[in-house]
């Protein structure tokens, strides 16, 4: 084989190599950028509580289990104001901590009705008396069905879809995420690193950089862009107001802070483009 | 697929219920003095929309009647359990009402009394044959696949008690007359 050829073979298997660092950098971009997402929301209950307090969820769903328990009291012969007593926003928030507080603890997301059963009892006894019911006429029975349908619709209510389902595989996939999120970092570093000093020419490093940067800015931003603009999240099938809008704002959070990773890679992506542009002029001029 | 995640619109969460009832003279045909409607002339209502009214003057019962029987139609009137058929179908109507509100008149319930239903499309006479009081879990107490038009009303038992009670009055009825049947055929 003579020089000429392995020369020409050399400089084709290059752009391969150099091909395939940028797109498992771009790959790596991607991952690392999902996992920080992933990592300060989906993973953190401080994300949760400041989602659940921005849709004004705590409110929506104290008037929900209000329209519950007045539509219970009317099956029951019960007044509507019999609802507004012991339903308010300050228990429910208490109640809705503890619940989200427990989800990622991994423990068991069960909602605690001793307290709310109690107060049922109370308020039921106190109806009769003002309302001069005969005790002994009432069935203690029909009270205690009551009671316990009260409290499978304040359950329902409190509870948020799956929470108890998934709350284990939560608690057990973030205990890693940092670690992962810590290595792909590394990895894209060193990616970056094999690109920038392997190269001679330092517009080629600034290319195979800026081709990285691009695919996962193009990546990053393609899921969040396409289901925004389907519209799919507005029409979402939850049948009550305080999860739709805690559901709905609880995903263009997500979407948000993808967009936010989009645009740094976006700013990653120009600068490189422009380091590039620049080192090949001069290269050109130089030759 | 899609549609057991995704609704078609977005979701509407209001308390109000929507109202197609436009009520029919009792005497005349509705349809160019047609016998029969067909099903697909007839303006189907959705879920917890407001089709008709039910009366039952013996019992002083005027009420509105729904289609589906959620806590917003029994907040309001009675509702047409969603798995019965629609007056004048020939099958099954099993309408449902609490029995501290619009339905509380049941307890006047006898043999012989009429029940009429009004809707958009025709109105029906039925006659009381029976009142039964039955558990909740009885499926002995209605038969949703009968091939002939009965009436079933139902509501909670005793009346006037406080709770929720696992018996259920049961008023049954047969058609008596009416301006319009469906036509069942396409």
């Amino acid at each position: 084989m003579s020089y000429n050829s392995h020369s020409r073979q050399k400089s084709k298997v290059k752009p391969i190599i150099y091909g395939l660092l940028s797109f498992m950098l771009a790959f790596v971009l991607f991952l690392l950028s999902v996992f920080m997402v992933l990592e300060t929301t989906v993973f953190s209950q401080d994300y949760m509580l400041s989602k659940m307090a921005e849709t004004g969820y705590y409110s929506m769903l104290e008037d929900e289990l209000k329209t519950e328990l007045k539509s219970l009291g009317n099956a029951s012969g019960l007044d509507e104001s019999f609802a507004e007593d012991f339903v308010n926003s300050l228990d429910i928030t208490e109640i809705e901590k503890q619940y989200i507080s427990a989800f990622y603890c991994g423990d068991k997301t069960l909602v605690n009705t001793t307290e709310f059963k109690q107060q049922l009892y109370a308020a039921l006894d106190k109806y009769m008396d003002d309302n001069g019911i005969d005790k002994s006429k009432t069935s203690q029975e029909n009270l205690d069905y009551f009671v316990e349908q009260a409290c499978e619709r304040y359950v329902t209510q409190v509870s948020i879809p799956f929470f108890s389902f998934v709350a284990n595989y939560i608690y057990n996939a973030s205990k890693p995420v940092v670690i992962i999120t810590i290595s792909l970092a590394a990895a894209a570093l060193i990616i970056s690193a094999i690109i920038a000093f392997t190269n001679k020419f330092k517009h080629r490093r600034y290319r195979y950089l800026c081709y990285g940067c691009a695919g996962a800015f193009i990546s990053v931003t393609l899921v969040p862009t396409v289901v925004l603009l389907s519209g799919k999240i507005s029409q979402i099938n939850i049948n009550t107001r305080s999860l739709y809008n805690l559901f709905v704002g609880y995903a263009n959070g997500i979407f948000m802070y993808f967009f936010i990773y989009s645009a740094i890679l976006l700013v990653l992506s120009f600068v490189t483009f422009v380091l590039y542009r620049r080192h090949y002029y001069k290269a050109i001029n130089h030759s | 697929m899609g549609s057991l995640f995704f609704s078609n619109t977005e979701k509407n969460f209001s308390e109000k219920y929507n109202n197609i009832f436009v009520p029919v003279n009792e005497e005349t045909k509705p349809v160019e003095n047609k016998e029969t409607i067909k099903l697909s002339e007839i303006e189907f209502p959705s879920y917890g929309d407001q089709f008709g009214e039910l009366i039952i003057e013996d019992c002083q019962i005027n009420t509105k009647l729904f289609f589906g029987d959620n806590d917003i139609a029994l907040n309001n009137g009675v509702g047409l359990y969603n798995g019965s058929a629609i007056p004048g179908y020939g099958k099954t109507i099993l309408i449902g009402g609490h029995n501290n509100t619009y339905f509380n008149g049941l307890k006047y319930a006898q043999t012989g009394q009429q029940i009429l239903i009004r809707t958009s499309y025709g109105n029906y006479k039925y006659e009381i044959t029976d009142v039964q009081i039955k558990n909740y879990n009885d499926k002995s107490a209605y038969d949703l696949a009968a091939d002939k038009e009965n009436l079933i009303l139902y509501t909670c038992y005793p009346f006037d008690e406080l709770g929720l009670t696992p018996k259920r009055c049961f008023v049954y009825a047969k058609p008596l007359s009416s301006n319009i049947q469906i036509d069942k055929t396409k």
